[in-house]
């Protein structure tokens, strides 16, 4: 017998479960062998050890949490294995799902009409005759950002350009009145010319006084309205 | 008998001779005056509601209401004598003078027209005086380009508008819920009488002579504003809306 057959039989020569035979060669070897005698007592301590100690304190006191924690231990100590990345699509840098991209919309749709609404509501645009009449306390807080950043005209340019505007139809106006003035009889000169005088005061009065005060509203307005009259006035003649 | 008189002062007397002379000038001087004036008349029928719009040159224009169904149209033509072509609308009687004599010089024409008390009344010219009396309507409007006087009495409209150049301006009439009414002088004084349970707001200015009287009128709601160039604000309601608007004269307010 060798030693391996020895060690395959030596657990069964150990619960006396080998036949006679075969166990009186276990034995022989296990004389002559020092390595199998060795085994075989360290094989009959372990048995002797199972013996004498209790169940209770062998087994463990709750086998499944202790499995449990094996196998937490050793799914640490495993590498965690990387999973495959997802292909980038060629030039998109970010993701954004369908509805996130919905609701990107709705927020820029819904702060761009607050945003119109506050602006039309602090800018109403003044009718043309108002142009004239505004000051700069008068403006809206947009019109003075406007104005300040060129793409408006501040109140003092408004009424000049409007009285650029009046000048020239005046002008028009006067030249065709000039042509019919022979035709008029003594009392229509007189009468005209003492209105257009009036008129005229009234012009270089608050011309003056703009002058002086170019915000003041109510010098601006009657500026308009004489302005108005004169042109008025030089057309109905210019028909007679 | 002229014969016998002209026998006893004698042949070749100067008495005679100036006495035949004068009757001469006399008689000439009436006949020029009688040439140089025309006279225009016609008569309208009109509905209820009928709308007067006259454009005249030179001359005054009265208008007055009166309880007829039709329009009465008198004018007095100064030499040289204009040519009127009144135009009868549907619902609108229509004279334009500056029309219908355009490129000639023309006279005074003075108008004396009568319409229906309901009539609107749209009437102007260029030199003179108007005068709109006893009209109830939707609209008065008198419009003198340059000088004249503007007269509107007994008036009940929503809309009323009177605007001249050198000349007062008087309303005496009443202020309806809902109305307009503007006054608009360059130069003479302008004078409003009006109900005192009248209920109108008020832009009333007069920035030359800071002179508006408001009288009876006056109270808390109606401010002065600008340095006393402006009145603003309500009296009553404010269910009117009055603007009034003097250059270089005064604004007055009277109770009727």
């Amino acid at each position: 017998m060798n030693c391996d057959e020895c060690k395959n039989l030596i657990g069964v020569f150990m619960d006396n479960e080998l036949a006679e035979p075969q166990a009186d060669e276990v034995r022989m070897h296990l004389a002559l062998c020092m390595d199998c005698a060795l085994v075989c007592e360290d094989l009959a301590s372990i048995l002797d050890v199972c013996s004498t100690e209790s169940t209770p304190d062998v087994t463990a006191p709750n086998s499944q949490a202790m499995w449990c924690r094996i196998n937490n231990i050793i799914e640490s100590e495993a590498k965690p294995v990387a999973p495959p990345e997802p292909e980038q699509p060629k030039g998109r840098f970010w993701q954004l799902s369908f509805i996130q991209l919905s609701a990107a919309v709705m927020c820029i749709a819904v702060i761009s009409s607050l945003l119109t609404i506050v602006a039309v509501r602090n800018y109403n645009q003044p009718a043309e005759a108002d142009f004239t009449t505004r000051s700069a306390a008068t403006q809206t807080t947009i019109e003075k950002v406007l104005s300040k950043v060129g793409l408006m005209q501040t109140p003092h340019e408004a009424r000049e350009a409007r009285l650029k505007e009046q000048f020239a139809a005046i002008d028009y106006w006067n030249a065709r009145v000039q042509e019919r003035r022979e035709q008029w009889n003594r009392t229509t000169r007189e009468a005209f010319d003492r209105n257009l005088r009036v008129i005229d005061e009234s012009v270089h009065d608050y011309r003056m006084i703009l002058q002086k005060d170019p915000d003041d509203e109510l010098s601006g307005e009657m500026l308009d309205a004489v302005m108005t009259d004169k042109m008025n006035l030089l057309r109905d003649f210019a028909e007679l | 008998m002229i014969c016998r008189v002209f026998d006893l002062l004698g042949p070749g007397s100067p008495v005679k001779t100036t006495l035949v002379l004068a009757v001469v000038f006399f008689l000439s001087v009436f006949a020029a005056d009688v040439s140089a004036q025309k006279r225009f008349a016609r008569t309208y029928p009109a509905g209820q509601d009928i709308r007067l719009q006259l454009m005249n040159r030179t001359g005054t224009v009265t208008v007055e209401g009166w309880n007829r169904p039709e329009v009465s149209i008198v004018a007095v033509m100064e030499a040289p004598a204009a040519n009127i072509v009144p135009q009868s609308l549907s619902g609108m009687i229509l004279i334009n003078l500056l029309r219908d004599n355009q490129g000639r010089e023309t006279g005074n024409v003075n108008f004396m027209i009568k319409v229906p008390f309901n009539s609107k009344v749209d009437i102007e010219t260029r030199i003179g005086n108007l005068q709109v009396a006893n009209v109830r309507s939707g609209l008065v409007r008198a419009h003198i380009s340059s000088e004249g006087d503007i007269t509107l009495t007994n008036i009940s409209a929503t809309a009323v508008s009177a605007e001249n150049g050198l000349g007062d301006i008087f309303f005496d009439g009443e202020i309806m819920e809902g109305g307009n009414y503007r006054f608009t002088s360059m130069k003479g004084n302008i004078n409003l009488r009006i109900p005192f349970s009248s209920s109108f707001k008020l832009i009333a200015t007069a920035p030359s002579t800071r002179n508006i009287n408001l009288g009876s009128f006056a109270n808390s709601d109606l401010v002065y504003v600008g340095d006393g160039r402006r009145v603003t604000g309500k009296f009553r309601d404010g269910a009117a809306t009055l603007t009034v608007t003097n250059q270089r004269g005064g604004i007055g307010f009277f109770s009727r």
